[in-house]
C-alpha cells in the first residue's frame, strides 16, 4: 500500500468513533500493542528534541525500505508514534521525503492536542524526515561505488591535476611526481609519489593536499599514499604541457 | 462594600451562597470539549468575577489616561483610580502607608527588584544568600543571578525528603538556626508552596532570622489567596505577590517593602515616573512608591485590584465567607480519603495539617500528560508538568506530575468529578 492508502485506511478507522474519549482510547490501545523496544535503543542520540514527554525513535533499512521503531514514557505519544510508524514503515526513504500526509488534521488529531504535544507531533515527523533524509544520502553514497576503475583512475588523475606544487606552477601530475595510481575494485585508491627534491619543506602539506584531493574524487573509498626518493625526480619527467608552461620547450 | 450588600444571608443554604459566588464569576459556566469546565488549575491563575471585568472595561472606556502626569480631569480620574487599588492593596495587607506598595508586573518583577536592588546595595563577595528548598523557579532563579554579580553564593534551607528524613515535603524549619551564619545578608522565602500548598511558619523564620539582623522576602504568590494576609504582624520586610492570582488582572503584581529598606535601596529601572528633576549631568529620583515605578505602569490592571480584592474579602468575610470555608473543608476532607490515601497515588506533601487546597501528585506507572489530556477532554482543566518547581518536584524523584489547584468558588462536586475522572483516565491508561 502506498502512504496515501494506508492514511486513508487510518481516516476510515477514526470515522466509526463517534466521540474523542473512543478515539482516544483506540490511541491508547495502540500505544499498547506496540512492540517493546529494546532497552540499547533507548539513548539519548534517539531522543527527539521538542518532546515534552520522552520519545525514542530508531530507524533500520531493509533492501531499500525503512522500518521504525520507537517508545515514549506516555502512552497516548505512544499510540500517535505507532499511528506514524504504520504509514512511514516499509517505505524508500524518497517515498517518504515526498509524502505530505495529512491524516493527522483529518482524524483531527492536531486540533485536539493539547499545544505542547502538538508540537511534539511536530518534532516526530521532523525526525522521520530527517532519518529518511540521511538514509537517502548513504544509498547516493553507494551508488557512487559503482564507478567503474578506469572511471576512478580517471577522476584521480583529474583531481591530480588540481593539487600545485607550491614553488613550480605546474600540477603535480604533470610535474611527473606521481610514479603510481593503483585503484581497487572497491574503489580504494593506492598512490607511489615522490617530490622534486628529497629536502623538500613543503613535502607534508603536498601529501595532504594530494590526500585531500583524491578523497573528493568521485568513486575513490579510501586513500593511501607512499613517497618515494627512489628513482629520484628530475626534469625529464615533466609532460610537454609543463615543460612548455616552464618555457623549457 | 457593595458585594456585601446581596441579599439575605440568613435563608440562604450554603448550596445557594456557592451558586451565587460562582454566578458571579462568568468562566465557571463554560464548557470545554462538550462539557461543564472543572477549573482546577488555580494555583496558576484564578477566573474573574464580573466586577473585575466590568471595571476593565469601564476603565479603558471611560478613564483610559496616563497617571501621574497631567493636569485634565480624564487623568486625574485615571491617577485616581490607580491610587485607589493602591490604598486597597495597602489595607488588604495591612501595610502601613502606599509608599510600601510598590506596583509591579507580577511576583517575579517584585522577587527580581529586590533580588538585583538589595544584592546591589547590600550583599558582596563571600556573602550569602538563602532561600528555601520548597521555592517557585521565581524565588531562585532572580538570587542567582544577582548571586552571581555580587561574587556571593546561594544556599538552601532543605525539606525533610531533601534530607533524606522524610516525605512530609516540609521545610526544615530546624536547622535554620545553623544556617543564618554571619555571611547570610537576605532570606528568600515562601509562604505557601505551589506543590505541596504547604503553609511554612512564617512567623517563626521571620523572628529568628531578624534576631540575627537578616531581612527576609516572602513569595506570597500563593498565600495571598489562601490566608489573610498582615504585612506588619507577619514582620516581613519584603512580600511579593500577583493581582492574577487574586481575581485580578494579568501583568500586574505589588511589591511590599518597609520604609528603610524601600529608601535604601538604588533605583531598578530608569525611565520615567521615577524621577524628581532629570539633567543630562545628575538625575534625583521619585519619592516612594514610584521610585520603582519606571515607566508608564500597567495602570489599568492595576486599577483592577480594587475589585479584585474587595472580590476576596466578599469571598472570606460574613456568611460567604463560613459557607466557602466549609466547602473547603469538605473539599480537603474527600481529598484526603480518596486520592490521599490511594495507595498507587502519591501525593508531593504530607495532606495533613496547614495545607491549601492544592494536590501534586503522580499515579503509579501513569504519565501524567496523558492523565491532563484525557481529564481535558472531560473537561476537567488541571496541570501538568514541574509546575515551575523543579528542584522540588525532582527531590521527590518525580520528572513531571499532575496538579489539582481549588480557589475558594470551587466545590466539593467539582472535587468529586475530578476524581471521578481521573478513575476513569487512570483506567484507560492502565
Amino acid at each position: 500500500m502506498t502512504i496515501k492508502e494506508i492514511e486513508d485506511q487510518i481516516v476510515e478507522e477514526f470515522s466509526v468513533f463517534e466521540d474523542w474519549m473512543d478515539k482516544y482510547q483506540y490511541i491508547i490501545d495502540l500505544g499498547k500493542a506496540m512492540p517493546v523496544i529494546a532497552e540499547e535503543k533507548k539513548k539519548d542520540e534517539n531522543l527527539i528534541k521538542g518532546c515534552q514527554s520522552r520519545v525514542w525513535l530508531d530507524c533500520r533499512q531493509e533492501e531499500g525500505k525503512l522500518y521504525f521503531t520507537a517508545d515514549s514514557d506516555a502512552i497516548i505519544t505512544k499510540g500517535i508514534i505507532s499511528l506514524l510508524i504504520r504509514v512511514y514503515d516499509g517505505h524508500t526513504p524518497q517515498e517518504i521525503i515526498d509524502s505530505e500526509i495529512d491524516f493527522i488534521d483529518k482524524i483531527g488529531l492536531r486540533q485536539n492536542l493539547s499545544p505542547t504535544r502538538a508540537n511534539g507531533l511536530v518534532s516526530m515527523l521532523k525526525q522521520i524526515k530527517l532519518y529518511a533524509l540521511a538514509f537517502k544520502e548513504k544509498e547516493e553514497q553507494k551508488s557512487a561505488a559503482k564507478y567503474s576503475v578506469e572511471e576512478i583512475q580517471k577522476n584521480v588523475i583529474r583531481a591530480l591535476k588540481q593539487v600545485f606544487d607550491p614553488e613550480i606552477p605546474v600540477n603535480v601530475y604533470d610535474l611527473g611526481l606521481i610514479y603510481e595510481v593503483k585503484v581497487g575494485e572497491d574503489g580504494s585508491v593506492f598512490i607511489k609519489m615522490t617530490m622534486t627534491s628529497p629536502t623538500c619543506p613543503m613535502a607534508e602539506d603536498v601529501v595532504n593536499d594530494v590526500n585531500n584531493a583524491v578523497s573528493d574524487a568521485p568513486g575513490v573509498n579510501g586513500v593511501q599514499i607512499e613517497l618515494t626518493f627512489e628513482p629520484e625526480w628530475d626534469e625529464s619527467r615533466m609532460s610537454d604541457e609543463a615543460k612548455l608552461e616552464l618555457g623549457l620547450m | 462594600m457593595h458585594f456585601a450588600q446581596q441579599g439575605n444571608y440568613m435563608e440562604r443554604t450554603r448550596e445557594d451562597i456557592i451558586s451565587e459566588v460562582r454566578a458571579m464569576v462568568p468562566a465557571l459556566s463554560l464548557r470545554m470539549n462538550g462539557q461543564p469546565l472543572v477549573y482546577l488549575d488555580n494555583a496558576a491563575t484564578t477566573q474573574k468575577p464580573s466586577q473585575v471585568l466590568d471595571f476593565l472595561n469601564d476603565a479603558l472606556k471611560e478613564r483610559n489616561a496616563n497617571v501621574h502626569r497631567s493636569m485634565y480631569e480624564l487623568s486625574d480620574l485615571s491617577t485616581t483610580a490607580y491610587e485607589n487599588a493602591r490604598e486597597k492593596v495597602r489595607s488588604f495587607i495591612n501595610a502601613p502607608a502606599r509608599e510600601n506598595v510598590i506596583f509591579t508586573s507580577g511576583t517575579t518583577a517584585s522577587i527580581n527588584l529586590v533580588a538585583a536592588c538589595f544584592c546591589q546595595r547590600f550583599v558582596g563577595k563571600g556573602d550569602v544568600i538563602l532561600i528555601e528548598g520548597d521555592s517557585h523557579h521565581s524565588n531562585i532563579v532572580p538570587w542567582q543571578i544577582a548571586a552571581e554579580r555580587a561574587g556571593a553564593e546561594v544556599q538552601v534551607i532543605p525539606t525533610d525528603v531533601m534530607l533524606g528524613e522524610g516525605r512530609s515535603g516540609k521545610v526544615a524549619v530546624e536547622r535554620l538556626a545553623e544556617l543564618l551564619t554571619d555571611k547570610v545578608k537576605i532570606l528568600a522565602i515562601t509562604q505557601i508552596s505551589n506543590i505541596t500548598g504547604l503553609l511554612n511558619p512564617v512567623g517563626e523564620i521571620i523572628s529568628l532570622a531578624h534576631s540575627r539582623g537578616i531581612p527576609v522576602l516572602v513569595d506570597g504568590a500563593q498565600g495571598i489567596v489562601h490566608s489573610p494576609v498582615d504585612v506588619q504582624a507577619m514582620d516581613c520586610d519584603f512580600y511579593a505577590f500577583s493581582a492574577h492570582k487574586i481575581y485580578g488582572a494579568t501583568g500586574v503584581g505589588v511589591l511590599y517593602g518597609k520604609k528603610d529598606l524601600l529608601e535604601a535601596l538604588p533605583p531598578y529601572m530608569g525611565g520615567g515616573d521615577m524621577v524628581e528633576t532629570v539633567t543630562y549631568q545628575k538625575t534625583t529620583y521619585a519619592q516612594l512608591p514610584l521610585k520603582f515605578e519606571a515607566g508608564t505602569p500597567n495602570f489599568i490592571g492595576a486599577a483592577s485590584l480594587l475589585p479584585a480584592l474587595e472580590f476576596a474579602e466578599y469571598l472570606r468575610e460574613g456568611e460567604v465567607g463560613q459557607a466557602l470555608k466549609e466547602e473547603e473543608a469538605r473539599i480537603k476532607a474527600f481529598m484526603e480519603q480518596t486520592l490521599c490515601s490511594d495507595p498507587e497515588v502519591e501525593v508531593y506533601g504530607t495532606p495533613m495539617g496547614d495545607k491549601a487546597p492544592i494536590y501534586t501528585f503522580n499515579i503509579k506507572g501513569i504519565n501524567a500528560g496523558d492523565l491532563a489530556q484525557l481529564l481535558d477532554k472531560m473537561g476537567v482543566a488541571v496541570r501538568s508538568g514541574l509546575m515551575c518547581a523543579e528542584p522540588l518536584l525532582n527531590s521527590f524523584g518525580a520528572t513531571s506530575a499532575l496538579r489539582a489547584s481549588f480557589a475558594p468558588y470551587n466545590t466539593l462536586e467539582e472535587a468529586q468529578k475530578f476524581v471521578k475522572c481521573l478513575e476513569r483516565a487512570r483506567k484507560m491508561l492502565a
